[in-house]
């Protein structure tokens, strides 16, 4: 390791400063406020929310909506990915399997909820395959279908990941040793997989009840927390005090949940080194699961499908005849162009400036001798833990009276904190792995430490820093409740502005807003998998 | 000639040098010997600048380096695991420092050490294709070029198999004498330091066992030691070899 210079304690410092003003002060200041009454400061905001109906009754309907959510989720996440790695399914179904379920990353949950109505609405797609309405999608049912959808792919991703780790020879063990189907998937699967799987509930019920895009849409009038926390904040009569209190009653499941991840992460099995194997024939265990998880992806994905047809037709679903005039009627609209506009130069904008501040970091706590660079890892705890509304409402409370209001800087700061942990971890993890001796040697070669950084260590992460650009950029172009305090008239994004289209029930328009998302999302993705692999390619 | 006058190093108040006072003559190759945690490293990182000591002076042609920072006093390193860089090939990674240092080889110099260490053939190679022993000698090219005054080499055997390391063994003392550069080579092998160098540092716990010739060393044991560990472990492995061979093979 090289010896601290001054470079990285300018760079140390200045990543310091910027947590501190947007992370730190607008968290302490929410916290101040929620304790701020008319007659100083106290505990009487509180007390005044437990005799508020509805916000009692929003809690308890998020906490029930969310845990039914986190149950769901976790069975068809496992489903998923016990076909993909514990069967000898058809391959390319795998593959379909594992591509599709990202599908829903790629789109603001916002626009589920109206995907969810053009499906299962009384005039939905899919109510008229059907012949009938399956049920009533406003309330319960159409946040459950949302967020189920909404939190399938980190799931899966969790436990696909976690498959990896399971050694498979267990399986054959256990059935050498003459263990029932059931004790045998038990014991070699399940066991190895508890905290994990435990590790998706809490995720997913974390995500379900900050999320704000799905119920501003397919809510109706079942009150959740975060559509209590936007008409207090932004309703009729705005009462920011209160807002704090609930925004902070919304941090806190959050913090109990990522401790109670953090603890189940320390659960997990780790076997050591293993090779792989092949698995055992089993045609009943094949068919089963190729065609639950198929099922699961059409599903998921028929949801979706409304949404690349409506568009397209005249006025569906009574005229439907096929026309582009929508899709042009919104390129000729400058207001909507520059909404997308917008929103592209801030996602590439937070991408840029986030994976700088990102890496960065990772640097300074991987590869220097810094003292007190550990203070990081907390920092990354911490916007590991603040859901999207919060951090935005706190920005909100803060820089209310100050020049950054209305600003893209604002939601570009808000962005990079708010989505900072995966990044930064990305780049810790692939930075710590190096040889710790390359900034050592540079300097004895004649590079400045900043150099060395640019002439070695960067090329050599270039494979990351390609995913953390595409991971900000998506994010950044998919987030509603992050921003959705900090957005105004002009400052509106496409995320956003769907949001205001509903008022207007402006649906054609909100679908191809959707679709330009999604495009723009999947060509980037597909960018950046390109340079990847094409990076890969060049190291190996 | 580079001295060493009390150079004393403590980690967390644990005193892993204790006054160490030692003169190297330019052109030798002086091993520092010792067993696992006796603070070899540590020394030759203190020498190459990278670990601040804590007392005592280094002197290099009557210069006190103590001071001077790493990059500014000359002296380079070849690491125990080469640290070369995989995204650069074998050439680049060989003239990655003369981009800093313009003109200080001519190209054809650069030739000379590249045919020198019999590169010619795997320059264009990325460094995950080359072998061990390629790798060490693209790391010492890398070293060369940059005309160290001395040249430091942290357990440069030690990743290598059998043959190999005889082969860069003998490669080591030929560089010593055609550049005529001081080295100083860290290993935890007695015969590896007795066979490839002019003079042997012997450390333990923190202080100097013996400095002399493999002559004086193997002749003069100055305490039990060197005696016990040190010869002890080179008559076990001559009662082996003969055990194998016979004696009439000695
Ligand atoms: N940065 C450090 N901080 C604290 N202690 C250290 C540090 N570097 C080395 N030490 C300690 O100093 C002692 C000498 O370490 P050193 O690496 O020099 O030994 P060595 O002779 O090179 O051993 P080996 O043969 O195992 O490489 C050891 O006890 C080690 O734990
Ligand atoms: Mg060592």
């Amino acid at each position: 390791m090289p010896k601290a210079k001054t470079e990285m304690r300018i760079i140390f410092l200045s990543i310091l400063i910027v947590f501190a003003v947007f992370l730190l002060f607008p968290l302490g200041t929410l916290f101040v406020r929620s304790f701020e009454t008319n007659q100083g400061l106290g505990i009487s905001n509180y007390l005044s929310i437990l005799s508020h109906k509805d916000l009692i009754e929003a809690f308890g309907n998020s906490i029930k909506v969310s845990s039914i959510t986190a149950v769901i989720t976790t069975i068809l996440a496992f489903a998923l990915a016990y076909a993909v790695n514990c069967t000898r399914i058809y391959r390319p179904i795998k593959t379909v399997i594992k591509t599709g379920i990202l599908i829903p990353m790629l789109l603001p949950t916002i626009t589920y909820g109206f995907a969810i109505m053009y499906s299962f609405g009384n005039q939905g797609l899919l109510t008229k395959i059907f012949g009938q309405s399956l049920f009533d999608i406003y309330g319960l049912n159409g946040l459950l279908i949302g967020y189920v959808i909404y939190t399938l792919p980190a799931a899966f991703l969790l436990i696909n990941n976690s498959f990896k780790y399971i050694d498979k020879k267990f399986i054959i063990v256990s059935k050498l040793m003459g263990d029932g189907s059931l004790r045998s998937f038990m014991n070699t699967i399940v066991r190895p997989l508890w905290a994990t799987l435990g590790g998706a509930f809490v995720l997913s019920f974390i995500l379900s009840f900050t999320d704000f895009g799905i119920p501003a849409s397919v809510g109706g009038t079942y009150a959740v927390v975060a559509t209590q926390l936007y008409q207090v904040m932004l309703g009729s009569i705005p009462d920011f005090n209160q807002g704090a209190v609930i925004a902070i009653l919304m941090l806190l499941p959050a913090v109990f949940g990522v401790l109670l991840l953090n603890y189940l992460e320390k659960l997990n099995f780790h076997y050591d080194k293993f090779s792989a194997i092949e698995l055992m024939q089993h045609k009943g265990r094949d068919i089963s699961f190729g065609i639950i998880s198929s099922a699961i992806i059409v599903a998921m994905l028929s949801v979706f499908a409304i949404m690349f047809i409506a568009p397209f037709l005249a006025s569906y679903p009574y005229d439907i005849t096929f026309t582009f005039k929508h899709v042009m009627d919104i390129f000729q609209s400058s207001d909507l162009v520059n909404v997308y506009k917008n929103s592209v130069i801030v996602a590439a904008l937070t991408a840029v400036l986030g994976t700088l501040v990102a890496y960065g970091s990772a640097i300074l706590n991987a590869r220097t001798p810094l003292r007190g660079k550990s203070t990081i890892d907390s920092i990354s705890m911490i916007t590991n833990t603040v859901p999207g509304m919060v951090l935005g409402l706190s920005y909100l409370l803060l820089f209310n009276g100050s020049s950054l209001k209305g600003t893209f800087i604002i939601i570009i700061l808000c962005n990079i904190v708010h989505f900072f942990t995966t990044p930064y971890l990305m780049a810790k993890n692939s930075l710590s792995k190096m040889n710790p001796s390359w900034e050592t040697t540079g300097e004895l070669l004649g590079d400045s430490w900043l150099k060395t950084i640019y002439r070695v260590i960067l090329p050599n992460s270039a494979s990351t820093v390609i995913e953390m650009i595409s991971y900000y950029f998506i994010n950044s172009m998919v987030t509603v409740s992050g921003i959705i305090f900090l957005v105004t008239a002009q400052t509106s994004l496409v995320a956003t502005e769907i949001k205001q289209l509903q008022h207007f029930a402006k649906f054609n328009e909100i679908f191809v807003l959707s679709l330009l998302i999604f495009f723009t999302n999947l060509l980037i993705k597909i960018l950046c998998d390109y340079f990847q692999k094409r990076q890969s390619i060049n190291h190996s | 000639m580079l001295k060493l006058q009390n150079v004393s190093k403590q980690f967390d108040r644990k005193v892993v040098l204790d006054d160490i006072n030692v003169e190297i003559k330019a052109g030798e190759i002086v091993s520092l010997l010792g067993p696992s945690g006796s603070g070899k490293t540590t020394l030759l990182n203190i020498i190459l600048g990278l670990t601040q000591l804590d007392h005592g002076k280094i002197i290099f042609n009557d210069m006190d380096m103590s001071h001077v920072s790493m990059k500014n006093r000359g002296f380079n390193i070849v690491f125990q695991d080469y640290a070369l860089f995989p995204h650069l090939s074998a050439y680049e990674n060989i003239v990655y420092g003369l981009r800093n240092k313009k003109g200080l080889v001519s190209e054809k110099e650069l030739q000379e050490y590249i045919e020198f260490l019999e590169l010619k053939p795997h320059l264009t190679k990325k460094i995950g294709e080359l072998s061990g022993g390629q790798k060490q000698r693209v790391a010492l090219a890398r070293t060369l070029v940059m005309k160290p005054k001395i040249l430091l080499l942290d357990e440069p055997l030690s990743a290598l198999d059998g043959v190999i390391k005889e082969s860069i063994k003998q490669r080591i003392q030929s560089i010593a004498r055609e550049y005529k550069l001081t080295m100083i080579i860290v290993t935890h092998d007695p015969e590896e330091a007795l066979t490839l160098s002019d003079k042997i540092l012997i450390i333990n716990q923190g202080n100097i066992s013996q400095f002399g010739t493999p002559q004086e060393i193997i002749n003069q044991p100055k305490n039990d030691f060197v005696e016990e560990f040190i010869l002890k472990q080179l008559q076990i492995k001559r009662q082996n070899i003969y055990n194998l061979f016979g004696e009439q093979h000695a």
